[in-house]
């Protein structure tokens, strides 16, 4: 038995808990257990043999729809989570199951991610000999879709961030607010269940920064995708309908805000 | 920077692929050897004759037991001479090799096909080798001087041998008159087919005193043992220039590729899989060998060819062969390409994100 099995004892669903079959609470109402889009048990995250504990048991549910805010000082361990969640990196021990399908277990990632999973990052990471009509195109051209759906597709989504006028330029012509746009255009054209934003205001000024929640928001409504955005700034983290509080790799407060 | 970087690769692999080449067919030519089976000239150093050898003996020679023919030959070194009267030479200082020959004995020499005619004997006619010809600027009709005596060029001739093509054939009977000399430097024997050669040569040796022979056997032993040194030469200079080059490669290819580790990071976290993102780099990097390899290739050319002429090496000549091209490309594709491509597509995409 290694130490995989012994941590994760008694942590998984089992079969008492069944997700999304109703039941009858004590006060004759009917009720069911939504089951999590995402779902960490006992998550730990180890670097340098074990000398750095970037995650340190993790347990979390993360339901489909929410916007999440994950706040925490730097070298919480914050990011590391964010990479989890986006399938970019796999624990040391413990389990993630994101829409039914177990990240460690899964060998090969990049379907997964391809399909489910849109990432903005705090530099907006934008291919800079690349216009941002094909900056954009980029998470579509491995899925064998179309030329004219993909164009369909990107022009939608161009225009739903703003930027029909600036699709043929290139990354260095645009502004650090626009450049943003592109990323978040990019991170959607895939049609994700899941956008994970690391500090997406974090290269801003305040206003920008305000302008780019607002899309981000937006577009979390308008398709109904659920937003993990990981922030230093409380200001931020209180936008979310949920904000996770992160010390030393662990979970110290998990509340609703609204 | 890329591109310079690898094109610098690839001038040093074809550059010094051409010289080792151009080495191998100088010296494996000039090793051919000529119609003789046996040569056979005196070792004494002492007396008036040393190193002559009695024209009796050439006739001695030819009764021998399976010899079928055999031919004295007198060789005369012209120093520093103004070869040419009719124009301003610029050739002084060199040493040319004068054979005086027999007319009917020069396929001996390897001289089957001569582009004009063969001298008479008794005549002052010469024959030249092409090089001979090439590096003097002598064509038939001119005149030449050989030992103060003026000789008249009937024809020019080409056997492959540097060392029989820049030399100037005379009649022997002329050449021993105008050196007030009746002896030759040594006498060609060739001997009949299914003949023991070194059998026959080591009787002349036991038969004559101070006698020494050489075979063409001995020759192209000698011969093997030449090119079997430069043959490991050329490998060591090749082997240098393929480490010298091949890390000027991978050096300037792996900085193309770690340049982009983000965008490498970017297209895994959108779900690009590692094998589409090394058949992209692959595909990028097979454009850019082959315009490195094209811009190399040319310098790798124009380099020592102009080195050649600069220095004014007209006895040299580059070797052209396909292998050193494929080499070089061989090299840029698979340690330049494959191996930096391969490393790109395995970053961790958070590693790679991470990359400043």
């Amino acid at each position: 038995m290694d130490d995989n099995q012994i941590v994760n004892e008694g942590a998984y669903p089992d079969d008492e808990y069944i997700y999304n079959e109703t039941f009858i609470g004590e006060d004759g109402e009917e009720y069911y257990y939504e089951e999590p889009l995402i779902s960490l048990f006992n998550v730990v995250k180890e670097y340098d043999k074990g000398m750095v504990k970037a995650l340190n048991g993790i347990n979390l549910d993360i339901f489909e729809g929410e916007f999440v805010s994950i706040i925490g000082p730097s070298g919480s361990g914050k990011s590391t989570l964010l990479n989890m969640l986006g399938a970019l990196d796999k624990p040391t021990r413990g389990k993630i199951f994101i829409g039914g399908i177990d990240l460690v277990k899964e060998k090969d990632l990049s379907e997964f991610r391809q399909e489910k999973i849109g990432f903005v990052f705090q530099l907006h990471n934008l291919i800079p000999n690349l216009s941002v009509f094909d900056n954009v195109q980029i998470p579509l051209l491995p899925t064998g879709m179309s030329n004219k759906e993909m164009k369909e597709r990107i022009s939608e989504i161009i225009r739903a961030v703003g930027l029909e006028d600036k699709r043929n330029q290139r990354p260095n012509k645009l502004s650090g607010g626009q450049r943003q746009r592109v990323a978040i255009a990019r991170a959607l054209v895939n049609n994700p269940s899941i956008i994970l934003a690391d500090e997406p205001t974090g290269s801003l000024d305040s206003k920008t920064g305000e302008l780019i929640l607002n899309l981000l928001m937006e577009m979390h409504e308008r398709y109904n995708v659920t937003l993990i955005i990981v922030t230093h700034d409380n200001g931020v983290a209180a936008l979310a309908e949920r904000t996770i509080k992160i010390k030393e790799g662990q979970i110290i407060e998990d509340k609703y805000n609204y | 920077m890329s591109i310079i970087g690898i094109a610098i690769g690839i001038t040093t692999i074809v550059a010094l692929g051409l010289i080792t080449t151009g080495m191998e067919d100088l010296v494996s030519s000039s090793l051919n050897d000529v119609g003789a089976e046996i040569t056979v000239s005196n070792s004494s150093s002492v007396g008036t004759n040393a190193g002559l050898i009695d024209s009796s003996i050439v006739e001695e020679m030819k009764n021998r037991t399976g010899v079928i023919d055999a031919a004295g030959s007198l060789t005369v070194t012209e120093m520093n001479m103004d070869r040419l009267k009719s124009r301003d030479s610029d050739s002084s200082g060199f040493a040319t090799t004068v054979v005086g020959l027999a007319s009917e004995k020069l396929y001996m020499m390897g001289i089957d096909n001569v582009d004009g005619k063969i001298y008479e004997n008794g005549s002052r006619d010469a024959i030249i080798g092409a090089e001979y010809a090439e590096v003097n600027n002598v064509s038939i009709g001119d005149d030449l001087s050989v030992q103060g005596k003026e000789f008249n060029v009937t024809g020019i001739f080409e056997t492959g041998s540097p060392f029989v093509d820049s030399g100037i054939y005379v009649p022997l009977d002329t050449l021993q008159d105008v050196t007030d000399n009746d002896k030759v430097s040594c006498i060609l024997v060739k001997t009949g087919e299914d003949v023991n050669d070194s059998a026959i040569s080591d009787k002349i040796e036991d038969d004559y005193e101070n006698f020494t022979t050489l075979t063409s056997e001995e020759i192209s032993s000698i011969a093997d043992n030449v090119l079997g040194i430069l043959d490991t030469a050329t490998l060591a200079v090749s082997a240098l220039a393929i480490i010298v080059g091949g890390i000027g490669i991978i050096n300037a290819m792996v900085m193309a590729v770690y340049e982009r580790t983000k965008e490498i990071g970017v297209l895994k976290s959108v779900g690009w899989k590692s094998r589409k993102i090394l058949t992209m780099i692959l595909g990028e990097t097979l454009v850019l060998t082959m315009l490195s390899g094209i811009v190399g290739s040319i310098f790798g050319i124009l380099i020592p060819e102009v080195g050649l002429r600069l220095f004014n090496v007209t006895d040299f000549a580059l070797g052209y062969s396909p292998k050193t091209f494929i080499l070089a490309f061989g090299i840029t594709i698979i340690v330049g390409g494959i191996y930096p491509a391969y490393k790109a597509s395995r970053f961790a995409p958070t590693e790679a994100l991470r990359y400043e």
